[in-house]
């Protein structure tokens, strides 16, 4: 099954620590983001592997955008 | 029924026996037909009233002699003063009965009302609640959804018949939609003893909510559970945790509006609500859906008795077209009024920052708080000390040379703000703040200020905001 984390907020990415292919668990921070002058973690709620990263650091993103995509294991 | 031995696990005398503590149960009304089982019995050895609807007779549908039943269980709970449990598992009013039904079932919402704020009433939904059925719950104070309970006001077949949308009854009204989308339910259970369980929990918490004991308030190290960056955002349930008496802690609406935690627990052995801003999730922003939550945590608090605990960390309200058009200011106004007319003792500590109108609503002084504690390092202010001088110094900062002269005279501007403005030694002299208190003496600290401050409590009901 696939799972998709989406912004929920508009925010710039500031970094991604992840790649495709990676094996990430339940609590792994896999982006930072920047809004509200604070840095906000966005972290996996599941295990699982990354297939795919839909942004990278820099970009803007607003509410609902996609961020990464999960196939949890 | 006959000669077979009854044990359907669905039946109300099975479930209310489940509920609460071996061998106290004992029925107030008739075991017949109508619909409702109504007992007394005792939690944790609290004594407590509870019904149960029969979805063994007609899909636990209410007739009028079951709606009269869930009355005198009402009225039995405001004449001994204890909690009333609902336990729901129901298509909604009795069809047969046509109009005597729905009259019966309005009688039950008028009844709730009427309690509301008096004694507290917690729904347990086990299985399908409509029409009628849901909003007998969504009129308490708390519900807690099983996993098999479903809250609708108009079922699958109602709607696929009208507008042709299809949908089941999962996704229409199970633990997902009210758990993370619509804050119907403030507690999702993975079982049907896991929902008895929180029922009681919850029941103790408000109905035998003891004193306050400063001997059992041990300090620790709550900076601890704080990042090093003051701008990482971080998830401040360990806080909530570490604040209350080690395994009290019971969180309401944990996934909807999660950028603001209402939590119940104890302190010193004395039942407390925590609020707390979570940096993790939307930076912690207030917001319409987020402050109408809090909003209903502490008016609910406050009929009741139960002295709150504020824990803020707030860059601000969330900005936005969104937010603006779904209300944030008549929505965030219910915080407002929340706070300002609350007469529990309310203690508010700022353990990170408290910026412009969000610092307002989050218990400040100016809203009647009992005490505010600042942790040493904390910023109150009306915005960031960056975000300050862009306004201030708009023109200086636009002749700037390039990028990097700009940023740098933005940094020194912010400096000179700061030193200004004050800090936090500015709020503690103009009596915003009324205290430093360290992190590791905040326990303790809280803990005195609620023992020194004389319980009262809130005369008003409890609408579900």
């Amino acid at each position: 099954m696939t799972a998709e984390i989406r912004a929920e907020m508009v925010a710039q990415v500031h970094s991604v620590f992840v790649e495709a292919g990676a094996a990430v668990t339940a609590g792994d921070t896999v982006i930072l983001l920047e809004s509200m002058k604070m840095e906000i973690p966005v972290i996996v709620e599941i295990d699982g592997v990354v297939l795919e990263i839909s942004v990278v650091p820099g970009d803007v993103v607003y509410e609902g955008d996609l961020l990464v995509t999960l196939a949890s294991s | 029924m006959g000669d077979a031995p009854q044990i359907d696990p669905r039946s109300p005398r099975v479930r209310l026996m489940a509920f609460f503590d071996p061998g106290t149960f004992e029925t107030i009304t008739p075991e017949d037909d109508r619909g409702v089982l109504v007992g007394m019995g005792r939690v944790d050895g609290t004594p407590v009233v509870a019904f149960a609807t029969d979805p063994t007779v007609q899909g636990g549908a209410m007739g009028r002699d079951g709606c009269r039943a869930i009355v005198a269980a009402y009225d039995r709970a405001f004449a001994d003063s204890c909690p009333v449990v609902g336990i729901w598992h129901s298509g909604g009013a009795r069809l047969r009965e046509g109009v005597a039904s729905l009259d019966g079932v309005g009688r039950v919402f008028a009844a709730m009302t009427r309690i509301s704020g008096k004694v507290p009433q917690i729904s347990i939904v086990l299985g399908p609640a409509a029409g009628g059925a849901a909003y007998g719950p969504a009129l308490t104070d708390i519900v807690i959804l099983g996993p098999e309970g479903r809250i609708f006001v108009t079922g699958p077949e109602v709607i696929r018949s009208v507008t042709g949308e299809q949908v089941d009854m999962l996704r229409l009204g199970g633990p997902d939609p009210h758990g993370r989308r619509s804050g119907v339910v403030h507690v999702v259970a993975e079982s049907d003893t896991e929902a008895f369980a929180e029922g009681r929990r919850l029941a103790h918490l408000l109905g035998r909510q003891g004193s306050l004991d400063l001997d059992a308030v041990v300090d620790t190290d709550l900076g601890s559970l704080l990042p090093e960056s003051s701008k990482r955002a971080y998830d401040v349930h360990p806080l909530v945790d570490g604040f209350l008496d080690e395994g009290t802690a019971i969180e309401l609406h944990p996934k909807w509006a999660p950028n603001i935690v209402t939590v119940l627990g104890r302190l010193g052995g004395r039942t407390v609500g925590v609020v707390a801003n979570n940096p993790l999730r939307l930076g912690g922003c207030l917001d319409a859906t987020s402050a109408e939550k809090a909003s209903r945590f502490v008016r609910m608090c406050d009929a009741f008795a139960v002295p709150l605990v504020v824990l803020v960390d707030v860059p601000g309200y969330l900005p936005g077209v969104g937010q603006e058009w779904d209300g944030v200011v008549r929505r965030g106004a219910k915080l407002l009024h929340a706070f300002a007319e609350c007469v529990v003792p309310r203690v508010t500590v700022v353990t990170r920052k408290a910026y412009g109108g969000a610092f307002v609503a989050m218990n400040s002084a100016s809203l009647g708080a009992t005490r505010v504690f600042a942790w040493p390092g904390a910023e109150v202010a009306v915005m960031g000390s960056v975000a300050a001088v862009r306004v201030l110094h708009r023109r200086r900062l636009a002749e700037a040379s390039d990028e990097e002269a700009r940023a740098q005279l933005e940094l020194e501007l912010a400096a000179e703000h700061e030193v200004i403005s004050g800090g936090i030694a500015r709020a503690v002299e103009m009596g915003v703040v009324d205290e430093v208190v360290s992190p590791n003496r905040t326990r303790s600290r809280a803990a005195q200020v609620l023992l020194d401050t004389p319980g009262v409590r809130g005369a008003h009901g409890n609408i579900p905001l």
